[in-house]
Formats: C-alpha cells, structure tokens, sequence
C-alpha cells in the first residue's frame, strides 16, 4: 500500500494518479528523445537546401539546433518542470499534499529521480552529477595525458585529439562551477543559516534538471565533429568548426539559465530567511564564500549566454557579429567570453576556500581568525574580478593601450587573496589542529594556491604573458587554482559533509590514501607541466617536440597517480555510503547550526526553528 | 549559536511575497546584464565597423542596408509603458478589493503584452534586410528579439495574472500582482534602451 498525495491508494483500486506523479527522469528522457527526432525530421524536411549561392550554409546546424532545442522541450515536460508555472497560469495552485509530493515525502529513493524539491534531495543530485561530470572529465584528461606520453602522440586522431580537449575543458570548468554551490550549497546551505528549505523550492529543482538537460547536447558534441576550438570555443573558429559546435552552445545556453536561476535563489534564501538572530556578522563565512560566487556568476553568466546566442545565429542563421566580412569582430566575442570567464574563476574558488574557512575552527578548535578580513577579502574579490578580463586578451592585439590598466588591477586582486590566506594561516596558527582529511586540505589550498596564484602574477604581467602566453604554462597555472584549489575544497567539503548527508563516516584510511595520491600526483604532474611550459612548449598539441619529452613523460605519470587517487575515494565514496560506520549528529563537534539536527536530517530540517545568539565560531582561545 | 523556541512553519504572506519580489528582481538582474551586452555588442560592432559593414553599401547583388526608424522599437517601449500602468491600475484595484479595477487592468495589460508582441513580430518581418546583411541588420533582429522573447514572455505572466484576478485569486493577497508589475517596469525599461540603441545607426 503506497500513499500518494494525501489519498490512500491500494492494490485494485483504480484512483487515476495525477500528471505530477507519473513523471520522472525516464519519461523526461523519454519525451526528450522524441521531440528531439521529430524536430531533427521536421526540420531536415521544411527548412529549403543550401545553395551554391549561399556564403554560409546553415541548414546543417539550423537542423542540429533544432533537434537540441526539441530535446531541451521534452526533456523540460518530460520531467515536470512546466507543471507549476501551468497551474499558476490555469489558477490552480499546487495544493499542501502536492507540494509535500513535490518535496519527495515518503517517496524513498525514487525522489531522487524525480522533479524532487526538497533541497537535501537536490543536494545529493547534484553530487552524484557532479561525480559524473568528473568521471568523464577525468577519462578525457587520462587520453589527453596518454597521448602526450610521447613526442609524437599518435594513437588518437589530432582531430579526435582537439575534440577530447576541448569537451574535457568545457566539462570541467562546468563540473567546478557546481561541485561545492550544487551539493554542499543546496545540501548544507539552508540548515546552516536556519531554514526550512530554499527560498524557491521548484526553481532549486530546476536549476538542477537544467544541468542534467545540458549534458547529452555537449555528448552528443563527440558524434558531430567535436569541439576543435577549446573550451573557450573563440570565434570565429567556432563557427567554421563542425556541428559539435551546435552542442557546446546548447550546453553552455541551458548551463547558464541554470546559473541564473541558482543564482537568484540561493541569494534570496540567505538574504531573506536566515534564522532570527543570525546577523551578517553571525552568519557562517561558507555562506559568504557561496553568495559571493552567485553573486558574482548571476550578471556574468548572461553574457556568456549571449555570446552562445549570437554564436549559434551566426551559424545557423548567417548573422555577422563575429564575422569579420559582414562587419563582425572576433574580439567581440573575446570580451563577453572573458567578461564571464575571469569572474568563473572566482565562482569556482570562493565557495571552496569558504568552505575550507568555515572547516578551519572546528580542526583548530579556534575561532576564525578576523572574520571581518575573510568578507573584505571576498567583497575585494568580487570587486575586482569584474574588472580583469583583459589580460587574457593582452596577445590578441585588442586595445593595447589597456594593457596597463587591466595589469594593475589583475595585481590588486591579489591583494584581498592575500587576505583569505591570512585568514586561514591565522586560523592555522597555534590551533589546537585535529589532523583529519579537511584539516590536511587546508595546508593542500594554502601550498596550491599559493603557486597557481604566483604564476598568476606572471601571466598578468605583459612582458612575461608575452612569453608565456599559450604555452603549458598556462595550463598548469589555471589547473592550480581550479584543481588544486578548489577541487581540494571540494573534496574536503565531501569529507566533512558526508556524515550529514549520508549518516556515514567516509572510510579514513581510504581516503586519507587518496587525499595523498591526489595531493602528490597532482603537484607531480602540474610541476612538470610548468617546466615544459616554461621551455616553450604550446599548449593543445597532440605532438611536441622530443626536448620536451621528459616533462611530458612526469606529468603524465603524476596524472595516472591522480586517477588511482580518486577512483580510491570514488570507492571509498560508494563503500561508505552503503557499509561505512554510522555517524553521530555531529562527529566533528561543530557549532554551526546543520550539526544540531539530527542525521538523517528531517524534511523540513527543524521542528521548531532556531533563534541564533552568537557566531559559530565559539571554540575558545589558541594555545599561549 | 543556540536553538530556541519558535513560531509555527506557515508563514505570512508579507514575507513570502517580500522574498518571492526579490527573487524575480534577482532574475531581472540577470537579464539586465544580458540586456546591456546586448547594448554593448551594438555600439561596439557600430564604432569599430569592421570592413565598412556596419551598414554595407549597395552591391551588384545585394541592395544597401537601410536602418529602420528608431520610431517602431519606441512604439514598443510606449505599448509597454501603457501595459505597466495598467498593470499598475490592477494593482492599486487589488490592493483597495476592487475586483473590477483588478480584473480590468489586468486584462487590458494583457492586451497590451499581445498588441506589442504582434507588432515587434511585424516589424521583423517587415524590415528591409535580412538578418545577413551586415553587423546593423544582426544587430536589430538580436535587439527585436529580445524584445519579442521579452514580450511572450510577459504576455504570459499577464495571462496567467488576468486569469488568477478573473477567479478571485487575489482577495487576500496582492503580492503576484505587485511582482507583476516589477517584471512589467523592466519590460519597459529594456524596450526603451533598445530604441533608445537604435536611435544611433
């Protein structure tokens, strides 16, 4: 006997079960695939051939397009996610028993499947979406890296070689951007600042089944030509590339309203329900670090959602804003990509380090040292990551007379950076230090972001950009920050939050080992990514000169040793989930408010709602 | 920090409406940003007319590229305009339980979001160049469109918003109206800087 929103539905009775009950992720995969093969016939058979006349053909990608959008709308209705804005239309607002269904009540592990609201449900998808995203990531750096194990690569097609480049780019960055906002920010975040569920429950839901929309376009990417142009896709390359173009626009379209709409809703929710007596002073600085980062993606997303716009009207419409014969310009798409891009770096990073703030007095058994410094430090960041997008543009030859400028306030940045890492070191300082894995991230974040924001210093400075400048340099510099960063924010986030959202300990010797296989294949790997950089040799290349080689052969061996690192903590992951030892209400002793109710946590969090009295950071004083 | 007693899990309309007015504010900022890229692709294509194609001379095969009147997109931002004060009339009639007000108002902006989507469609369709014929003539059609999406978009809203006053919806609570009439503020903010963008050609 099952209950199905507020009615009692049992063997041979015949009750006919509403719309909202019967979707889920298959009919959502379902419609999904069928609109997306009635747009593609469709559209092969009403839009009129391409002529010899024609400067640009674009049936091709008008057809392509086409059938990512039918899929989009499927996908959409197919997993209930115009249901509410209908009703609200029709008058019909969804009734208390339809919202606790919407909420996943009583619905065990199908809620996980569903256009489920509550936000620990939500939270849990977007982790093991995110675990995904990295496992294929992760596949596409291995072939990178294996390729690169000698001079001549070789084994995969350089066409095949810039595709896999390409898509592992535009995954990760992506993969980075959700990895502590998704779980952890829609997990933790409202317990944290006292509150019953997300400001806007089903746009929560939204923001996530948008991400799992935008995952079979940029797939799909693979079969259709790939993405021969990087992650960044310039123009106008990307426009005379194949259709795999046609799937990274898609992708980055439907990942953007994504952005925007989790934007939105994670800043109302701290905004405005944050429990009585939490003051901005009283507030966690995890939630400061997640604020910031959708803050900082809400305006720049968008720009980057036009430039994909313009980018797939240029391909399947023939406009001309990149095309430089009809009056377009391949700077212009260079500014609204870097407009978002430099900011993304920002949204990837200060969620991590936050979190890796907030874990710091709990291990050290301190108070966070000058709160007020860590939210200048992050204001500062916000601030001046608007303001530097130029400098990945100093060799383009776009306005050098800006090189200056966009110099300093690159070097300013580092400034309220800076302040985070006195933070965190004087946190660290004669602590009373509890050497767990999230502990141990801390010292990680301060060594690897301590080098990826050295090298930073360099590639901001003309002279030495010029000289470094699309070299491997570069991409040991970027993959310090995002990877040893934030990913190691990230995965002590995992560390210290699994117990609540799991009810298990993550095995320790587990993932201790992995924490050390990462820590030290990464540095491995990246350190001799800088050497070959800095001897000059380019990045995305499938092949390389023999001077080379020996770099290539260390990084490649330390990426191999990060693949075991984390295919171990993949293990330790599923392991402890299912057998792992069951955890207490807070085994951390933490005073933050999602420790204080009880594990597994209630649907909606709190029988009766806090009232908060003092910061979080009630440890008592260092060592003398 | 400590956990204390509290109040019951319902809470007051005045705080769902405060936050839910927030959120679509929240949202709007995102498609300001949008908006003003927007601004910011048509005078940057039109100050650095690249290869003299920002309005491309007239060649053995194709004519010149005229740029429309700035006239039609101001039309539109002055039907918006119309459509946000009688958006407004319906909430100043939800907010004294004037049914009729409400219901009128409503239905008439409504209207109004159907008048400008219509026409914005008209005017693409009737636009002396196709959207290939140069970096002005993309730029126009990427401006109208963002108009029209706008347009259905609020045409939506003020359907939904005729129907939910037309059933009663609204006796108690005149916070749906009131977000309304932000989206609607915006809708006219956004078609007046498009004409106000293609009032440089």
């Amino acid at each position: 006997m099952t209950t199905t929103m507020g009615r009692t539905a049992s063997a041979g009775h015949s009750a006919k079960s509403p719309l909202i009950e019967k979707l889920n992720v298959f009919t959502a995969f379902g419609l999904g695939i069928i609109l997306a093969v009635v747009f593609y016939v469709l559209a092969a058979k009403l839009i009129p051939e391409d002529t010899d006349a024609m400067l640009i053909h674009t049936k091709h990608d008008q057809i392509i397009l086409l059938a990512m959008i039918g899929w989009f709308i499927g996908f959409m209705v197919g997993i209930g996610a115009l249901i509410g804005p209908f009703r609200w239309l029709l008058g019909k607002d969804l009734s208390h028993d339809e919202n606790m269904f919407y909420a996943g009540k009583d619905l065990g592990t199908k809620r996980y499947f569903r256009y489920t609201t509550d936000h620990k449900v939500v939270g849990i998808q977007y982790l093991v979406t995110t675990m995904i995203i990295f496992g294929v990531g992760g596949i596409l750096a291995m072939l990178i890296r294996t390729n690169l194990g000698n001079p001549e690569g070789g084994w995969i097609h350089p066409q095949a070689y810039n595709a896999i480049v390409g898509i592992h780019g535009i995954i990760m960055i992506v993969g980075t951007i959700i990895m502590i906002t998704g779980p952890f920010g829609n997990f933790v975040m409202p317990i944290m600042i006292g509150a019953r569920d997300m400001a806007f429950p089903r746009l929560n839901a939204l923001s996530f089944w948008l991400i799992v929309a935008a995952i079979p376009p940029i797939l799909s990417s693979f079969f259709l030509g790939g993405i021969m142009t990087g992650w960044t896709a310039y123009e106008p390359l990307a426009s005379e590339s194949p259709a795999g173009m046609d799937g990274y626009i898609m992708f980055i379209c439907i990942f953007a309203i994504s952005t925007m709409v989790a934007g939105a809703n994670i800043t109302a929710t701290v905004v405005r329900m944050r429990a009585r007596g939490m003051t901005w002073n009283r507030t966690p600085i995890f939630i400061y670090g997640v604020v910031a980062s959708v803050a900082l993606a809400l305006p720049a997303f968008p720009v980057f959602f036009l430039s994909q716009i313009m980018s797939a009207f240029d391909r399947a419409m023939g406009t001309t804003f990149y095309n430089p014969a009809g009056g377009g310009s391949g700077w212009l798409y260079e500014n609204l990509f870097w407009l978002m891009g430099h900011p993304e770096v920002y949204v990837i990073l200060l969620p991590a380090i936050g979190a890796l703030m907030e874990m710091a007095p709990v291990f050290t058994r301190r108070p966070l040292f000058s709160f007020n410094v860590a939210v200048m430090g992050i204001a500062g960041i916000c601030g001046l990551s608007a303001l530097v997008w130029a400098h990945h543009m100093y060799m383009s030859g776009w306005a050098p007379l800006l090189n200056g400028p966009f110099m300093l306030t690159t070097e300013l940045i580092s400034i309220p950076t800076g302040m985070l890492f006195l933070v965190l070191v004087g946190t660290l300082w004669r602590g009373r230090l509890w050497l767990t894995v999230p502990m141990a991230s801390i010292y990680a974040l301060l060594w690897n972001f301590m080098v990826g924001g050295i090298t930073g210093i360099y590639l901001s400075d003309v002279p030495a950009d010029g000289a470094l400048h699309g070299t491997m340099f570069v991409t040991a510099h970027f993959h310090y920050t995002l990877m040893g960063a934030g990913l190691t924010g990230a995965i002590a986030s995992l560390s210290y939050w699994f117990p609540k959202m799991t009810g298990r300990m993550l095995d320790r010797r587990l993932s201790w080992v992995s924490f050390w296989m990462v820590q030290i294949g990464f540095n491995v790997a990246f350190m001799g990514m800088f050497l070959v950089g800095l001897a000059g040799q380019p990045r995305r290349v499938e092949a390389y000169n023999a001077m080379f080689n020996r770099g290539n052969m260390v990084t490649t061996a330390g990426a191999y040793v990060i693949m075991t690192g984390m295919l171990i903590l993949l293990f330790a992951v599923v392991d402890s989930w299912r057998n792992g030892i069951k955890a207490s209400d807070n085994p951390w002793f933490a005073k933050t408010l999602e420790w204080s109710v009880p594990t597994p946590v209630p649907l909606e969090n709190f029988a009766t709602l806090p009232v908060v009295t003092t910061d979080a950071y009630g440890y008592g004083k260092a060592k003398s | 920090m400590s956990q204390e007693t509290t109040h019951a899990h319902h809470e007051h309309p005045d705080v769902v409406g405060s936050r839910n007015r927030l959120g679509v504010i929240l949202i709007i900022v995102a498609d300001v940003a949008m908006a003003l890229s927007i601004l910011f692709v048509y005078f940057y294509l039109k100050g650095q007319n690249v290869n003299n194609m920002w309005l491309p001379a007239a060649t053995e095969e194709v004519p010149a590229t005229v740029p429309v009147s700035s006239m039609g997109a101001l039309y539109i931002a002055i039907i918006s305009g119309f459509g946000m004060l009688l958006n407004r009339y319906a909430l100043q009639g939800a907010k004294a339980k004037n049914q009729a007000q409400l219901t009128l108002g409503a239905m008439i902006a409504f209207a109004m979001s159907v008048i400008g989507l219509v026409y914005q469609i008209q005017q693409m369709n009737s636009a002396p160049f196709t959207m290939r014929m140069g970096a002005y003539a993309s730029c126009y059609y990427l401006i109208a469109g963002l108009n029209a999406l706008h347009l259905a978009l609020t045409a939506f809203i003020s359907l939904g918003n005729w129907n939910r006053a037309r059933l009663g919806l609204y006796k108690t609570d005149h916070w749906h109206v009131e977000i309304i009439q932000v989206w609607w503020i915006w809708m006219t903010v956004s078609a007046a800087l498009g004409a106000f963008a293609l009032s440089f050609t």
